[in-house]
């Protein structure tokens, strides 16, 4: 898909969710952000996290007076008023600054417009950094992305917490595709593990549906295959590590049912600390790091540009022709 | 959708119908690591008593189809129980399990894992310029090797090893030597040494002329 034609469409929006604090979904849509507008592509990433705010304290840009709470709090409608310039061409934040954190999370119908905001946006890509945990909005954020990109660390903790997220997020969005008000409500007991109805995994539920409604099942297996998460693995050590993304891929098919694509990782490297100290991508701050290369490597996997393209030495300072 | 009792080996295994050797090995270690106790990715998701039914089916699905004539025998008990079906009309035959290009090739049936591992295994080679101590240890990475490994294949230590990925040229022996671990490291990961040998050792040679030291114990 070419730029234009991507403009007619609307914005392609990628989320980046986790479950967990603290995995480096920030730092990843920064700098997935600034690869994607260094390849030419205009670019806003969004701080959806108003709870924690910081996308603009990782692409170094002074705290904005204006946000996206500003919106949640109905104060602006027009989301392209809340645009920021991030310093770097192509590429505009909405900051989540100044949030009224007694009520931070906006209301179903404001989100509703939210999202279809989101696609009108002046842009090719659209990327969502989300807030921790799986409030129905952080899941809705998730969801209305053309990608979601599933952001954990290998450690236990952010492992446990990917699949909760991912699991709230399925079991949401198949409960928005079924129809029948008794297809629905079951898919609401599964989501409490401990149902009664013993149903413990996606494929016994698809049972229960199928049996209650043949049709509703064949909307279930649509929606299964519609459902792709892109897994990344931030904070890679070992090769061991590298490879839990293969893993938890293959997970994702046998126990969902759904095909998790492993998008890449990041390694663990100094001078992704370093970078986010002195508040600035690692694509500038240490062009040549591997975790800048591995970054600019997923970028232009989404892009679909060809892999060739990634250099050590043009991380930090390739555009598209 | 099915459950693991209804999967066939290919899908315990995640492969293409038509996948060849070479694929059900990587689809199997993937899956013996993915599943084996204590394995990470199957924090809360699976239990021990789950991830034991999922063992024993990779493991069956393996000694299966990583064999010629089981696996024949095992098309052949697929395409009786299927009839006439459809889906046995692209039956492979042995041959094919071993060289199908890619218009044979059924594309749509390789997982998307299959397909992460291939392009993670592409991925560096295609970087642009010569092969770096950086560039090697992404390569490694990249297809999921550990050094120790390594090592244990090649009998090269693990500390002579990490120097070639540090560029710790000072720490390596002479550049025979090296041509030697950078050759035998390529292998193992499964690098072209051809790709690897002669821009790293010209990296070796450039750093330790700028350094124009003489060396102790011939090392140059």
């Amino acid at each position: 898909m070419t730029r234009d034609d991507r403009t007619a469409v609307g914005a392609r929006i990628l989320s980046l969710g986790g479950g967990k604090g603290g995995v480096g979904k920030t730092f990843i849509t920064a700098n997935l952000a600034v690869a994607l507008a260094r390849a030419g592509y205009r670019v806003v990433a969004v701080d959806a996290d108003l709870e924690g705010a910081n996308l603009h304290t990782c692409l170094g840009v002074p705290t904005p007076l204006v946000s996206l709470a500003d919106f949640v709090a109905q104060r602006e409608d027009d989301l392209g008023k809340l645009l920021i310039d991030s310093g770097e061409p192509n590429l505009q934040i909405i900051a989540g600054t100044h949030a009224n954190l007694a009520e931070a999370q906006p209301s179903h119908l404001r989100r509703v417009r939210l999202m279809r905001s989101l696609r009108q946006l002046p842009a090719d890509f659209v990327l969502l950094d989300l807030g921790a945990g799986i409030h129905a909005s952080v899941l809705d954020y998730f969801l209305v992305g053309d990608e979601g990109l599933l952001v954990l660390q290998p450690e236990p903790t952010s492992v446990e917490n990917a699949y909760s997220f991912l699991r709230a997020a399925f079991y949401r969005r198949l409960r928005l595709a079924m129809v029948g008000h008794g297809v629905r409500k079951l898919v609401t007991q599964a989501m409490d593990q401990r149902n009664e109805r013993g149903i413990r995994t996606p494929h016994d539920l698809l049972r229960e549906v199928e049996a209650l409604d043949p049709l509703e099942g064949r909307r279930f297996v649509e929606t299964m295959r519609a459902f792709r998460p892109r897994i990344v693995i931030n904070g890679v050590r070992t090769a061991e590590d590298v490879k839990l993304g293969f893993a938890v891929s293959s997970v994702c098919r046998k126990y969902f049912g759904i095909e998790g694509d492993y998008l890449g990782y990041v390694n663990h490297d100094d001078a992704v600390r370093r970078s986010v100290v002195a508040r600035k991508p690692v694509l500038d701050f240490q062009a040549g790091s591997d975790a800048a290369i591995y970054l600019q490597r997923i970028a232009h996997k989404l892009a679909g540009l060809p892999v060739g393209s990634v250099s050590a030495d043009r991380a930090g300072g390739e555009r598209r022709p | 959708m099915r459950t693991l009792n209804e999967q066939s080996h290919y899908e315990v295994l995640e492969v293409a119908r038509d996948a060849t050797l070479e694929e059900i090995e990587r689809a199997y270690r993937i899956a013996r690591e993915a599943y084996g106790s204590g394995s990470l990715a199957l924090y809360s998701v699976f239990g021990d008593s789950d991830a034991t039914v999922i063992r024993d089916r990779v493991e069956e699905a393996y000694h299966v189809l990583s064999d010629a004539e089981r696996r024949r025998a095992y098309e052949t008990s697929r395409t009786l129980e299927a009839g006439d079906s459809v889906e046995c009309d692209q039956e492979a035959s042995p041959s094919e399990f071993d060289s199908g290009g890619p218009s044979t090739r059924q594309v749509e049936e390789l997982s998307l894992l299959g397909k992460a591992f291939i392009d993670f295994a592409a991925d560096v080679e295609e970087e642009a310029g010569d092969f770096d101590g950086a560039k090697l240890r992404r390569a490694r990475m990249r297809r999921g090797i550990e050094l120790d490994e390594i090592a244990e294949v090649t009998k090269v230590s693990t500390t002579n090893l990490r120097h070639l990925e540090e560029e710790n040229f000072d720490d390596l022996p002479a550049t025979v030597y090296v041509r030697g671990f950078v050759t035998a490291y390529s292998k193992t990961i499964g690098l072209d040494p051809r790709k690897v040998v002669t821009g790293y050792l010209a990296r070796v040679e450039r750093v330790r002329a700028d350094q124009g030291r003489p060396r102790f114990l011939g090392r140059r």
